[in-house]
Parts: C-alpha cells; structure tokens; sequence
C-alpha cells in the first residue's frame, strides 16, 4: 500500500477554505442521513401514544403476519435476484475480460445499455414482451404453442425487472475485480496445464470473491429499497418492502407504522452496510 | 531430452509484422539467447514456443512433433515471466505445486518433488512463506521453481530478470546457467541486455524486426558480427563513415590496407579494446578528449579530424598528449557496405 503523504506546505492553505469545503458535504450527510435516521429512532422507539420508550410499533410489525410475509418476500427477492444476477453477470465479465476483437465491445455496450434505461419504461418494456398478450405470448400463439404463465404480477416479474437492471453495475465491478487478475498469472497457470474450468475455479475465482461481496451488498442494498419494478411488476400481495412502506404512508395514512418499516429496512440494509465495507476493505488490504 | 525446430515462423498482428520466416535448430540441452531491441519479436517468438500466440506461418516442432496449434496446457514447454506471474492466493508451495496437483499426483511426491526444486533454486524452507513476502529476486526463483517442477522438455524465459538490480541479475544468470547445466534442459531465454546473451548462451540469436541478423556463438557474434546493427547492438563499438580508394579504406589520415574491395563509401567498425592509439609526433588522425577511469580499465574519448568521435581502451593513457597528435591503428576490424561486410581484419 502507498502511504498518502500530505506535503507540508498543504497544511498551511488548510485553514478556512478547506474547512468551508468539507463544510458542505459534512452539513448535507448530518442533514439528509443521520438526522432521518435519529429522527425515525426516536419517533418510533418514543411513539405518540405511549408515554415514553416503548417497542409497541416493532411489537406490531413482527407480530403481523402481512407484514412479515413481506419482509420475507424482499428478502426471497433479494436472494433470489443477486443468484441470478451473479449467473448471468460472472460469465459475463469474464466474456469481457478475456474476449478481444469487435464483437466484445459490442457486448460491452449491450451489457452497459440497461443503465440508460429509466425502471418505469423497463417495465412497460416487460410488460409488453413478457405480460398478457404480450410478444412472447403472441408469437407462441401464432406458432400453435401453450400459452405462458406471465411472470406478470408474480413474484418472478421484480426478480426479472431487476435483474436486468442490476447487470450493468454488477458487470462493470466484476469485470474491474478480474482486471486485478494479471494476465501473466493466467498464462502461467495455463503453462502448467491449467484447463479453463481449473483456472477459472483456483487461479481466478479466489481472486474475484472480494468483488462479488461488494457486488451482493450494493445490489441488496438498493434492492430493499426498490419501488418503481416491485410497485409495476409485482403481486399485490405479499408485496415487497418498497410498495408496502409507501402504501402504508399514503393509502394507510400511517405514518408512525411506514416510518417504523423503513427503520427495519434500514437495519437490514446497515447490515448488508458493514458487509459492504468490511469487502472493500479487506480488497484494499490484499 | 528435446530438440526444438522452428521453420519458416511468422507472426503479423494486423499490419505489424512481429516475426517474419524464422528458423532456428535448437540442439538438446542448448541454450540459446534471443537478443533484440525492444519491438523486435522476442517475446512474440518465444510465446510461439510457449503456446500463448498462434502463428500465423510455419511450424513449431519439439522433438520432431509439431505442436504449433498444440494449447499451452499440452505442451512439454514451461514458461518464466517478467513479472505478475506468481499467484497472490497461494503461498510458495502452492505456486509450486499447482501443476503437480493438477495431474493428481500422490500427496508424498508432490511434497517431495517441491523440496527438491526449492532447494534447486536455492530457498529451502521458503514453501509456507506468502509469495508478497519474497523480494523481487526470490519472486523469479519460485517462478523458475515452478516451471522446473514440472521437468518440461523446452524451459522459456522472458527476460525474467529485466527489473531486477544489476547485482541480483547477475547473480541469478550464474544459477540459472548452473541449473541449466544440471539439468541439461534445452532453454530458449530472451534478454536486450547483451551481456545477459554473452555470458549466458551457447549460441545467440541477434533479432531486428522480427528477423535474425546474426546466429552464432557469443564469440562469433562479438568478434564477427555480420551487419552494422549486430556490431553497434553487441558490445560498444566505434563506426567511422568513410571510403575504398584504390584498395585503401580512408578516414581522414586514417587509412587501412583492403584487398579486392571495389572503390565506394565504406563504414569501418572497430571496438575500443581493438583501438590501439599512439603518440605521433608529426601529428596525426585524432586529438585527445577525456580520459575516464572504470577501474578494470581506462577508456579514452577521441575526435578524428573528420569530427567523428570514437572510444579506445587504453593501458594507462597519462602519456598521450592533448591535441592533436594522436595515431590510429584497429586491431580487428569490419569494413561494411550497404548492411554487408566486405571486408575484415584478418583472423
Ligand atoms: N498482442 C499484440 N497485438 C499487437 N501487436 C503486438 C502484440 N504483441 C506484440 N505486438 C507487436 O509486435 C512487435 C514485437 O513485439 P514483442 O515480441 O513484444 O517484442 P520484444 O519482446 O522484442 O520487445 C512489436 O511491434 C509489438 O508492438
Ligand atoms: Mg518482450
């Protein structure tokens, strides 16, 4: 590792203007992040009606079956979502890593394109290919063949949305963690006698593991928080987490009980946090 | 053991020509240094060999086989890189022994056979260390270690000392010459450092765009070298422009005796250590410039009175005068036309 040595002189201009410049940032963290957070603990854990501390708001939530059934489905997603991804997104990468030629960037591009592209037109993208009547469905009409079961409204329409809506970040930090892998190391396992699936499992997998922990924390990580695909693509119910909180604050007018969901979210989501960053710094230490 | 045939080798990438129809006998047991600038097809040959890049004409025999579309996993070739190729995750006997697990050998003889490459390559007891905590030296030990290990017909190595120090390198050329001579393993090793291709090589392949200019022996290369370039690449050598008049080779007052060589300008080739210089009292070819001092020996800068400039090696140097006033006179020499020689100093 190289040590970042400050330069002495830098320590003289540090004065006002640098602090008026960490000012900002530090201001809009306390703002938009720890004060919610505060705020949404204390409101939750010292609700209205009771007369101090009290878990009654938790209480409810884990005793309600509906809303159980829902923290379970958004983490069935998360699970779900993030094998799926991984499946698709390691050959990928490792297809963008090794492969040259024109046909590679071609595929770059394709695997980038889903990051242009806004949830709600992605879903009515789906909806049109994958819903009723839907091109899928036409053409297996038109050939004579069974109708499809739509993923439409199921629990499988989210897990699709948004696994094509994960690739490109999931592909662009895989294919970073294999660059780390340099070729002569490859090549020399190779020389030894190496056959692809002996490289990819000793020589390049081990090499990749810390990448595909960041990967998982990030993708779960905006996965609790989903709305757009899970609200469009999903069942009613059980619904995810995103729409649930969001139906309970404007539907339910609860906002005691939407506040106390996201306050679970979040603890979920400073787990897969830690995960995230106990990753990265075990990748800066390697 | 091996012999390696190369015939007729070619590699373009697009437009680029890295090797063009290369041929080379590789005897067993014989190691022969590739020595080029950097761009000349060193590499690119020598992965050819490897397996790591198809060429795109000729063939690649060891042993009579051809193998030239063989993959690097079957082939009785093992490869030493510049640098990057141990593999982090895995500690020194892990690097070593990969290849031996891979063709699931018996525990007890993988263990075996890495004791006995360790301390081939001089680092017993090193197997547990992790490989980020062996210097740079150490790293291409465990590199040779491991492509020994797997007692391969043909040893490659591409410039696999390049970053390492001066003494290091030096030091690690003796033992892989040593371990090269115990084993009698047929080596191809490439290097731009002449004195790596002079002290290591039985024989050395001078390579210039990706073709051979010279093959030969160190001694050859260095005493006879077959084109300006070998000349200039091997060794330090003075180049001074001249011309043939009536069989005589003049450069200024220098003039030096040909036979049979028709009139034209000319190129005379000489090294320092073959540049006797003298006093002349009625003045003569050169004037004095600098004298530095190495140590083993003494090396003087001189100007002609043509304005070229040339480097002799003297015994001592105190005695010569300044200015002009200095004579000439090559020991062993090359007169070269067009690329071509066309004359040297008799043997
Ligand atoms: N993979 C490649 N793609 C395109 N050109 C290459 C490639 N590898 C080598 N070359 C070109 O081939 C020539 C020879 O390269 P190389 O064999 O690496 O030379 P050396 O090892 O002697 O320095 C160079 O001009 C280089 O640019
Ligand atoms: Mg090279």
């Amino acid at each position: 590792m190289t040590k970042v040595r400050v330069p002495s002189g830098a320590g003289e201009s540090r004065g006002p203007l640098g602090l008026l410049l960490v000012a900002v940032p530090v201001f809009l963290l306390g703002w938009m992040t720890v004060w919610p957070i505060l705020s949404g603990l204390v409101t939750t854990l010292f609700p209205k009606d009771a007369a101090g501390f009290s878990l009654e708001l938790y209480d409810r939530f884990f005793s309600d079956d509906y809303s159980l059934d829902n923290l379970r489905l958004t983490l069935w997603t998360c699970g779900v979502t993030s094998l799926i991804l991984l499946a698709v997104s390691v050959p990928l990468a490792l297809y963008l890593r090794f492969a040259r030629g024109p046909l590679a960037s071609y595929v770059q591009t394709l695997a980038m394109f889903p990051m242009f592209v806004p949830s709600i037109i992605l879903a009515f993208a789906f909806i049109r290919v994958l819903g009723p009547n839907g091109t899928v469905d036409t053409i297996l009409n038109a050939l004579g063949l069974a109708k499809i079961r739509s993923p439409y409204l199921t629990v499988w329409g989210p897990v699709i949305g948004l696994v094509w809506d994960n690739i490109p970040l999931t592909v662009l930090i895989l294919t970073s963690g294999l660059g780390a892998v340099p070729n002569p190391a490859i090549e020399a396992a190779r020389d030894v006698g190496a056959r692809p699936l002996t490289l990819f499992v000793h020589i390049i997998l081990p090499r990749m593991w810390s990448s595909i922990f960041v990967v998982i924390s990030l993708t779960i990580l905006g996965l609790f928080t989903a709305f757009t695909l899970p609200y469009v693509l999903g069942p009613a119910s059980p619904e995810m987490m995103g729409p649930f909180m969001q139906r309970t604050f404007s539907d339910l007018r609860n906002p005691e009980m939407a506040l106390t969901q996201a306050t679970i979210v979040m603890g979920f989501c400073i787990l897969f946090g830690l995960f995230y960053v106990r990753s990265v710094a075990r990748n800066r230490r390697d | 053991m091996a012999r390696l045939t190369l015939n007729a080798l070619g590699k373009t990438f697009g437009t680029t020509t890295a090797v063009a129809a290369f041929s080379l006998d590789v005897k067993d047991g014989e190691l022969v240094c590739l020595l080029g600038p950097s761009g000349s097809g060193k590499s690119t040959l020598l992965r050819m060999v490897g397996g790591f890049e198809t060429p795109t004409s000729g063939e690649v025999l060891i042993d009579g086989e051809v193998v030239t579309r063989t993959p690097p996993e079957r082939r009785p070739t093992a490869m030493v890189f510049q640098s990057h190729a141990l593999w982090t995750h895995m500690n020194v006997f892990g690097n070593i022994a990969f290849g031996l697990r891979i063709r699931r050998l018996p525990k007890a003889e993988i263990a075996s056979r890495v004791g006995r490459v360790l301390a081939l390559v001089g680092l017993e007891g090193y197997g547990k260390r992790q490989t980020n905590q062996l210097s740079g030296g150490q790293q291409q030990r465990v590199a040779i270690a491991r492509a020994l290990v797997l007692e391969p017909k043909i040893l490659l190595l591409d410039e696999p000392f390049a970053s390492l120090d001066q003494h290091l390198r030096e030091r690690l050329r003796e033992e892989v010459r040593d371990i090269q001579h115990r084993l009698g393993i047929t080596t191809l090793f490439v290097t731009h450092g002449q004195d790596e291709a002079l002290s290591l090589a039985d024989r050395i392949v001078v390579l210039k765009e990706g073709r051979a200019e010279q093959v030969g022996a160190p001694a050859e290369v260095y005493r006879s070298p077959a084109t300006p370039f070998v000349a200039g690449f091997i060794g330090s050598m003075n180049r001074l422009p001249g011309s043939v008049e009536a069989g005589r080779f003049r450069h200024g007052a220098l003039e030096l005796p040909l036979e049979g060589v028709p009139d034209g300008p000319a190129e005379l080739a000489v090294r320092p250590e073959h540049l006797v210089v003298r006093a002349a009292p009625g003045g003569g070819a050169a004037s004095l410039r600098r004298l530095t001092d190495y140590g083993t020996h003494r090396i003087i800068d001189l100007e002609t009175s043509e304005g070229a400039r040339l480097k002799a090696q003297v015994a001592d140097g105190a005695d010569l005068p300044q200015g002009p006033g200095l004579q000439l006179e090559p020991t062993a020499w090359a007169v070269f036309r067009n690329d071509q020689v066309i004359a040297r100093s008799p043997a």
